[in-house]
């Protein structure tokens, strides 16, 4: 591999790692507050993915924009997506997580409840849609907006890995910075307490779900402006952002981060080198290996509460 | 406390789907008694999942048959419609032939389409002794397997995958990349493709992309930097839109080429920045503007289902056509391994093509079109033999 290759690589990892990144948000700040491993938050994913796709149906997008039309679209994708995927998050804390939590359930019956409500979503958006893969409307001419070490960067990918580390540095703010963030990791740490401190549990949970909404919804759309969206598009990608999650720490926000984007890299070199078929092996055996090492993830400290 | 509560909720659960999976098994059986007229043709396929549109395509070909032999009232016998849904998944392949094969009525099966379902379900028809005609299923290996009632209605990849390699030789490609999508058929097909290009003289490197990759800018990347200027691509359409944005966005500039699997038009609507154009297609299927007979059908498809023919539709109508035609011929008294043994050694002329087969059920007879992505449609070059000379 010559270092040519390295940086063409290593871009292609970075574009997949900011959509893994902000994906395992999604995952890291429900655990954090439910210890609830919100498998239907690849659906969220999902609609975000839709939502743009239908915005931008029905705008139209002209045949050659101008800058500022393409701006206008893609901030327009990325709000709809974002606010869809928040609904869906917001709904199904609502319906299918809130009811379990008032009859203080077993923690099984969430997980069930979230495998459920994934395949529910799924299905739904599957019949709504259809099974075909729809592509995104064209924002803009992708063409290459700058070179690194004879690397090219397109407008795409500059997209994705911008609006990734922005949506990362929002959420840090938003965790570590304001008060919802501190209902957040107070609730994280000990919800007892929390309550006890004037922490309303339910407001702090429906807002996580909807913040992780938000980050999850976007991500789907930027998945769409680089692969395409289709009914069970969730389901690869938002299995590698919760192994992000998990590998990262899971309850950590940064640690979501940062095995978002190891996960993206370790990614994009084993399909370099080993090819396509081997894509999971490289970045799944990474988990494992830093696991048998560290089992509570790359940041994570704290031994998981007992519930 | 907590495994009691979850043996509660898991007992009415696992009732409740045996009860649902034993409606499932014998719905279909409860009509068998009828005046003994009715006779249901079933096609087992894709008609959900990722590449329903082809297998739609075929079906709507099997019941624009059945309606028609219906409406022309030349038959004393009524025709009926029965759906196997495998999509496409050699998982879902022996349910679905299930359904088929415990629905007495049903006297043969126009599939399975594709050809991994194809080898899981094939057995099956065998045992029940019913026809599985596959107008579309193209794994060299089906018919070498011996399975009692198989048979194939269009030429097979080996014919496809060296039609694909003189086509390559022809336009002077020296090192060409093959992937596959680690499906039976697109394996199949790639391997074929390789050693005829091999055997030609063109470097050939290999790589597989499986058939549920959602990036496919790694792929793109390999082929850019393997230095080929030829490329085929084995798999269907759901992936090859994407691998053809991927493709132009990484630079790839040399000839791209796909199987039968790709010609369907929602492979140029998922490639929308014009990615698709110029691509090639290979398949033993029939361009229906060649001659009268297939405008009429594109026309009469046209007026029931307000789509153009999909690739495999007349393909399927031709197959559906002619068991309907061998049920008519032994009238009342048709059964299932009869009307395999009248299709197997009959001959029907059909929209694409005439059918017949021989001993091992593969088709009699040859064909591998080109067609090219040219303004946004799938336009036919012709002939192999015609292009290459």
């Amino acid at each position: 591999m010559t270092l040519f290759d390295f940086w063409d690589v290593l871009v292609l990892g970075v574009v997949l790692g900011s959509l893994y990144a902000v994906i395992a948000i999604g995952y890291t700040l429900v655990y954090g507050v439910l210890q609830l491993l919100n498998f239907a938050h690849s659906e969220v994913f999902m609609t975000g993915g839709f939502g743009g796709v239908i915005a931008l149906t029905l705008v139209v997008p002209v045949a050659a924009p101008s800058l500022a039309q393409s701006a206008g679209y893609v901030i327009l994708g990325i709000c709809t997506g974002a606010l869809l995927g928040a609904t869906v998050a917001f709904f199904l804390e609502k319906v299918a997580y809130r009811p379990l939590r008032r009859r203080n359930a077993p923690r099984l019956v969430f997980l069930i409840t979230a495998i459920g409500a994934s395949f529910f979503l799924y299905n739904l958006a599957g019949k709504l849609f259809g099974r075909n893969a729809m592509p995104m409307p064209r924002m803009y001419e992708n063409r290459t907006v700058f070179t690194i070490f004879d690397t090219t960067i397109n407008i795409t990918q500059l997209l994705i890995i911008c609006s990734g580390v922005l949506m990362l540095l929002i959420v840090d703010h938003v965790v570590n910075r304001t008060k919802l963030g501190s209902g957040i990791r107070a609730v994280a740490q000990d919800p007892e307490v929390a309550s006890l401190m004037g922490v309303n549990i339910d407001k702090v949970v429906s807002r996580t779900f909807i913040l992780g909404g938000l980050m999850g919804g976007a991500a789907g759309f930027l998945f769409g402006t680089t692969n395409q969206v289709f009914y069970t598009m969730g389901f690869l990608p938002g299995i590698t952002a919760f192994a992000a999650a998990v590998l990262g720490g899971i309850g950590n926000v940064r640690g979501a981060m940062l095995g978002g984007m190891t996960l993206g890299i370790v990614e994009a070199f084993t399909v370099d080198v080993f090819g396509d078929a081997w894509r999971y092996f490289g970045a799944f055996g990474a988990l494992v290996l830093v696991l048998m090492i560290r089992p509570t993830g790359i940041l994570g400290e704290r031994v998981a509460r007992t519930a | 406390m907590l495994s009691k509560r979850v043996v509660k909720l898991a007992i009415p659960v696992a009732i409740g789907a045996l009860a649902l999976t034993a409606c499932g098994d014998d719905g279909g059986g409860g009509g068998g008694d009828a005046s003994g007229t009715v006779f249901k043709i079933a096609y087992q396929g894709p008609l959900s999942g990722d590449n329903v549109d082809l297998g739609i395509n075929m079906e709507n070909g099997v019941k624009l048959a059945i309606a028609e032999a219906n409406e022309s009232g030349d038959y004393d016998v009524t025709f009926e419609y029965l759906d196997a849904d495998d999509r496409g998944e050699p998982g879902q392949a022996t349910a679905a032939a299930q359904r088929a094969i415990d629905d007495e009525d049903v006297i043969a099966v126009v599939g399975p389409a594709f050809s991994g379902a194809a080898a899981v379900a094939a057995p099956l028809y065998g045992e029940a002794g019913m026809a599985a005609l596959s107008p579309s299923a193209t794994n060299p290996d089906l018919t070498q397997q011996g399975f009692p009632t198989f048979l194939r209605g269009v030429p097979n990849d080996a014919e496809q995958g060296a039609a694909i390699a003189t086509f390559f030789a022809e336009q002077g490609v020296e090192k060409a990349m093959v992937i596959d999508d680690l499906d039976d058929y697109s394996i199949g097909l790639a391997n074929v493709a390789q050693q005829g290009m091999e055997e030609a003289g063109i470097e050939v490197v290999r790589e597989s992309v499986p058939s549920d990759t959602v990036d496919h800018s790694g792929i793109a990347r390999t082929a850019v930097t393997s230095g080929a200027d030829g490329l085929v691509y084995t798999g269907y359409y759901s992936q090859a839109g994407p691998l053809a944005v991927k493709l132009s966005e990484a630079g790839f500039d040399g000839i791209k080429l796909a199987g039968d699997g790709v010609k369907d038009p929602e492979f140029i609507s998922l490639a929308p920045g014009g990615e698709a154009e110029e691509w090639y297609l290979s398949c033993p299927c029939r361009d229906l503007d060649a001659d009268q007979e297939g405008r009429d059908f594109a026309e009469r498809y046209e007026a029931e289902y307000n789509r153009a023919p999909g690739t495999y539709t007349p393909e399927a109508y031709d197959a559906a056509m002619m068991i309907i035609e061998a049920v008519a011929e032994l009238g009342e008294a048709a059964d299932r391994q009869s009307v395999y043994e009248a299709i197997s050694v009959g001959t029907h002329d059909g929209v694409a093509k005439t059918l017949s087969f021989d001993e091992n059920g593969e088709y009699a007879g040859s064909g591998i079109y080109i067609y090219r992505v040219e303004n946004d449609t799938i336009t036919a070059l012709g002939d192999i033999t015609e292009i290459t000379g």
